[in-house]
């Protein structure tokens, strides 16, 4: 009874540090008895001696992705509040117009954005800077999740909070700075944060049109040495780099934040 | 207690599949062969979506001489050498140029066939020569490890390098002067600059030795590799190689013949 004990935990407690530790220890020893096994089973020996070798293409890389990625989240951010502004726009055509682009954006493959973007849109306006053509069709897919996310948390402000800041005398504008934003913060900053690591994942796919962030500099390099698990390990551990203090951000706002709702 | 035991026993399991590797050596088993299906008419697949082309009959003719099924894997270029390394396959037969780099990793058959590298320039870039392109400022559209990018790797490193997934992506960069030029073999340049003479000029003159086409096998695996010299020895004597030719290559051999180029099946 004392031994299940270790292993238990009543939903919605937490642990103690000591129980979470040896629970967090076993698992790690488990997973990695499991991908060892795995790897002397098809004979592959893992050789991170590269690595050193290629350290400053491989920081560069791991820089290019980190600036993409700000940046995009930046650019996305302004595109999806404005189109999540428009398909509530009295003006028909801008309606429709943010209606499309979100639509459009969702519902196709990156991969297809990226080569019809970069090919045919950015040569046909002379944008040939791949960083700034990446940047920009990162944005205008990831614009498109976050003008839902925004449009999403816009409508779950009710009707009545606006009938009451108009019976208190408050104008359109008064009642959007005053009363709705600071619940739209709230409502939107954890779902938010998770969109960034969805870019920063996302924006391993620009490799497609050579710009020469951390998976490209990977596959550069993995053509070069033939070392293809060492390389894909190497990347995936680099991204959770990225990805785990966004995640972990994300967890602390909805904490945060929860109270509120 | 009993669930550490259900988990237990699931690694265990976990394990013990894995621990099950094929034993490549029994003869019953049919014969994988990995290729990447993105190079016509060596690799490529027919309307239907079945795996065609050079590279398809000469593996099959392979499994019958030494009397295996064969089972065509689509695997990209990327993959195909680590295919090799987990037992996913047991040889590649994909155009594959002998380097010295490669042979570290896998062994390779005796040739079976040669190309040479070509320059597919930008009409406007004013390049005329691989000198002309190894300057400051160029930049040379390749696709990630082929020996098109191990050469521009160690040979034109004034020039910018554009590492592309595929071949396609390589020629619209050319073809929209976003690169300047695109190094490949000379059929597939030759096949493009015919399809967009419009806006790119072919470069045809020689600037390395030329490459040589094997089999690759798992390192070790002298077995396979025996049977297969001696395979693309009597395939070639009994005109094998003539019959692909005439099968898949027609047109391609009569203009190679037009403009001097030396043929992939004729080792010298």
């Amino acid at each position: 009874m004392k031994l299940r004990e270790l292993f238990l935990q009543n939903r919605n407690e937490k642990a103690l540090p000591l129980k979470a530790a040896l629970n967090l220890l076993l698992l790690t020893v488990i997973i990695v008895a499991v991908f060892w096994l795995s790897l002397t089973a098809v004979g592959v020996t893992f050789d991170f001696s590269f690595v050193s070798e290629y350290r400053t293409r491989i920081g560069q890389g791991f820089l290019m992705t980190l600036l993409i990625s700000l940046a995009s989240f930046a650019v996305s951010l302004l595109l999806g509040v404005l189109s999540a502004l428009g398909q509530g726009s009295r003006v028909l055509m801008l309606r429709y117009l943010c209606g499309f682009y979100v639509k459009f954006s969702r519902g196709t493959p990156l991969m297809m954005q990226i080569y019809l973007f970069f090919y045919i849109i950015g040569t046909a306006w002379g944008i040939d800077n791949r960083f700034v053509a990446g940047v920009l069709i990162l944005s205008i897919f990831e614009g498109a999740y976050i003008s839902e996310i925004i449009r999403g948390s816009l409508l779950s402000i009710e009707a009545t909070q606006w009938e009451a800041a108009k019976a208190v005398g408050f104008s359109r504008s008064q009642t959007l700075r005053l009363v709705i934003l600071p619940q739209m913060v709230t409502r939107t900053l954890p779902a938010l944060t998770g969109q960034l690591a969805s870019i920063i994942k996302d924006s391993s796919l620009l490799s497609w049109i050579a710009v020469i962030e951390l998976t490209q500099t990977i596959r550069e390099i993995s053509a070069d040495n033939f070392k293809l698990f060492e390389c894909y390990f190497l990347l995936g551990l680099l991204y959770l780099a990225l990805t785990l203090p966004v995640t972990l951000i994300t967890k602390k706002l909805e904490k945060k934040f929860s109270y509120e709702t | 207690m009993k669930k550490i035991a259900i988990v237990l026993s699931v690694c265990l399991l976990l394990s013990a599949a894995a621990g099950c590797a094929p034993a490549v050596t029994d003869s019953e088993k049919p014969l994988v062969v990995a290729m990447e299906l993105a190079y016509p008419p060596f690799e490529t697949k027919d309307s239907a979506g079945n795996p065609s082309g050079v590279s398809v009959d000469f593996a099959k003719a392979f499994g019958e001489y030494i009397g295996r099924k064969v089972i065509i894997e689509n695997i990209a270029w990327d993959g195909l050498i680590p295919s090799l390394q987990t037992g996913k396959a047991d040889m590649i037969v994909s155009s594959m140029t002998i380097t010295e780099k490669r042979k570290e990793m896998v062994d390779f058959s005796d040739p079976y066939a040669n190309a040479l590298l070509a320059i597919l320039a930008n009409k406007n870039s004013g390049i005329s020569s691989i000198d002309d392109l190894n300057q400051p400022g160029k930049k040379v559209a390749v696709k990630t490890g082929t020996t098109g990018d191990i050469y521009a790797r160690e040979h034109l490193q004034n020039a910018g390098r554009i590492e592309l997934a595929d071949e396609s992506a390589c020629v619209t960069e050319v073809v929209q002067g976003k690169a300047d030029a695109f190094i490949y073999d000379q059929l597939t340049i030759y096949r493009n600059w015919k399809t967009h003479e419009d806006a790119t000029v072919a470069v045809f003159i020689p600037f390395q030795d030329v490459e040589q086409w094997g089999v690759a096998v798992r390192k070790g695996n002298t077995e396979l590799l025996d049977k297969l010299n001696a395979f693309i020895a009597k395939f070639r004597s009994e005109g094998g190689f003539d019959k692909l030719t005439q099968k898949y290559l027609a047109e391609e051999k009569a203009a190679f013949e037009e403009l001097g180029f030396q043929w992939f099946f004729d080792l010298k």
